[in-house]
């Protein structure tokens, strides 16, 4: 399996003297499903983001598909996230315009200044747009304006944006921290599906401990801006949690041991 | 885990040992507000007790301004020009305004772009919302004489005064408006590899396009009463000029009557359109 990501002690100071980051070394394989799992504020969101550089990691070396991509900027800038999809709690989709729009806005990273800001997409991408929208399950849609959707409909828009980019990896910051079980279960769903058949590789933030065991290939535990674990979800321990979210494990009303190895029982 | 106290049942029992609760705090800002209230409200009352009438007798005056209205508003003539020249005269006006109001948007929405504090940084947006709120501070007339000094009194001065206030205007409703949208829709079309223009084309415009119209709009209108002030005031023409012309040079108080009809319609059509047009693009 090649390496598709490699994070080589990346952090992140801001100018105020706060540590986001420190000393983050990963790698994330093709294809592969990894979680970053974490209390709020211990840096999750900062770690993706330094990745398709939203912001800008302060040290460190971010390889990406064989180049280092740290420090791009402009058009290469733009060329790299291209090839990051990205999806968000709050879908932050333009909420007046189309399900449709929305999605061809994936593709504005591709076109031309003029061609994008005028919305001039080709008939091959308009037609992309509606086959994914189909396979997401929003074909009656696609004319609905974003503000009319549920959550969950919101987030499916979401991924058929991102998905659009043709991208080799999948960022996405908490993607089911709004939505009910219901809409998580689809959501996450998807989500496996392009890391399986896609082979398009997802990192993902979570919340749900349990939901990470669930559908992760391998999860990072972050805490306090550092890597505390990083292993397959049966490895995880109710120690390792109480490292990463510095209480037991029973007060946060989980137990991944027993989890663990019901999932091991089910293989 | 630190157990959270529980709830008894002193909670419901009674209450008149406990001193009297205050809902509002005592705060600075409150104390000002109050003192503020307070000095207006003595300030009113002096001005109107200590008045200086000058002997005039206050209802005999009141009922000749009263008189003078219904000389105006009820019967009102056509005297130094005809219902098409008055007519001629509105649709002037409106050109005005109509002109003005182009202007002012066009550069407007440019200028807002660097002004809304999402798409620029704190330093453009801020020295843009200063260098427009100096404008706007100095009232249209004003600007209108400034521009006179170099074009001359008329309606160039006007066209330039105008618009110059309907930039600062407009600017600063339009940033405010594309302040609107969500941060993080810009961060995610920024993630999809988009660049500024089509960032700005693709979610700001859409997201913001009906208040942008109503604002638009609203400054239409107040520019049109303000072409009928510059018409007077700075001989540029139209319904206003009339207007001028008959209460200052014919003290023709009857004709300033049916002007005053004129541009009453004028306003309450405007009104229906405006009302019109918030309603379809609400939908």
């Amino acid at each position: 399996m090649t390496t598709l990501l490699e994070m080589k002690n990346v952090s992140k100071k801001y100018g105020n003297g706060t540590v986001a980051l420190s000393d983050v070394s990963f790698s994330v394989n093709e294809g592969e499903f990894v979680s970053v799992i974490g209390p709020s504020g211990a840096g999750k969101s900062t770690l993706l983001r330094c990745i398709n550089q939203m912001i800008q990691a302060t040290d460190g070396e971010i390889i990406f598909d064989d180049v280092n991509v740290m420090g791009f900027k402009g058009r290469a800038l733009r060329q790299m996230r291209t090839k990051m999809g990205m999806i968000f709690q709050n879908y932050n989709l333009v909420e007046r315009l189309s399900v449709i729009e929305n999605v061809l806005h994936g593709r504005l990273g591709y076109k031309s200044m003029l061609a994008g800001s005028l919305g001039l997409f080709t008939d091959d991408e308009k037609r992309q747009a509606y086959r994914l929208l189909e396979k997401l399950g929003l074909k009656e849609q696609i004319y609905r304006r974003c503000d009319q959707l549920s959550g969950g409909q919101k987030q499916r828009v979401g991924i058929a944006r991102a998905l659009i980019q043709n991208p080799k990896l999948m960022l996405c910051d908490e993607p089911i921290a709004s939505l009910d079980p219901s809409s998580s279960k689809t959501i996450m769903d998807h989500l496996k599906d392009i890391s399986d058949s896609l082979k398009i590789t997802v990192l993902i933030n979570l919340h749900q401990v349990d939901v990470a065991m669930n559908y992760a290939d391998r999860i990072i535990g972050v805490s306090k801006g550092s890597i505390v674990f990083n292993g397959v979800p049966s490895e995880l321990t109710n120690d390792n949690i109480k490292a990463i979210y510095g209480s037991d494990a029973e007060k946060l009303m989980i137990n991944v041991e027993d989890q663990g190895r019901m999932k091991a029982a089910e293989k | 885990m630190k157990a959270s106290p529980k709830l008894t049942n002193d909670v419901f029992a009674a209450t008149d040992r406990l001193p009297p609760i205050k809902l509002k705090k005592l705060t600075k800002s409150n104390i000002v507000i109050r003192t503020t209230m307070i000095v207006l409200a003595v300030l009113t009352v002096y001005g109107f007790v200590t008045f200086n009438n000058q002997k005039l007798n206050f209802w005999q005056n009141l009922f000749a301004t009263f008189a003078n209205f219904r000389t105006i508003f009820f019967q009102p003539h056509f005297n130094h020009f005809t219902f098409s020249q008055a007519f001629e005269g509105v649709l002037i006006t409106l050109a005005l305004g109509l002109l003005t109001t182009i202007v002012g948007a066009v550069v407007a929405f440019f200028l807002s772009l660097l002004a809304a504090e999402n798409l620029t940084n704190k330093t453009i947006s801020n020295s843009v919302k200063t260098l427009v709120a100096i404008i706007r501070a100095v009232p249209t007339v004003l600007w209108v004489l400034i521009f006179a000094i170099a074009a001359g009194l008329g309606s160039v001065a006007a066209v330039i005064g105008m618009s110059f206030h309907s930039i600062s205007y407009l600017t600063k409703a339009y940033s405010e408006s594309f302040e609107e949208l969500d941060e993080g829709v810009i961060e995610a079309l920024k993630a999809t590899g988009a660049g500024w223009w089509q960032i700005v084309f693709q979610s700001i415009v859409p997201n913001s396009l009906t208040s942008l119209i109503s604002w638009t709009f609203m400054r239409f209108e107040v520019n049109f009463g303000v072409a009928v002030a510059m018409g007077a005031a700075a001989g540029a023409g139209g319904i206003g000029y009339e207007m001028f012309m008959s209460g200052v040079f014919y003290f023709d108080i009857r004709e300033m009557g049916t002007i005053t009809y004129f541009i009453l319609a004028i306003a309450i059509i405007l009104e229906i359109i405006s009302i019109q047009i918030k309603a379809r693009i609400r939908a």
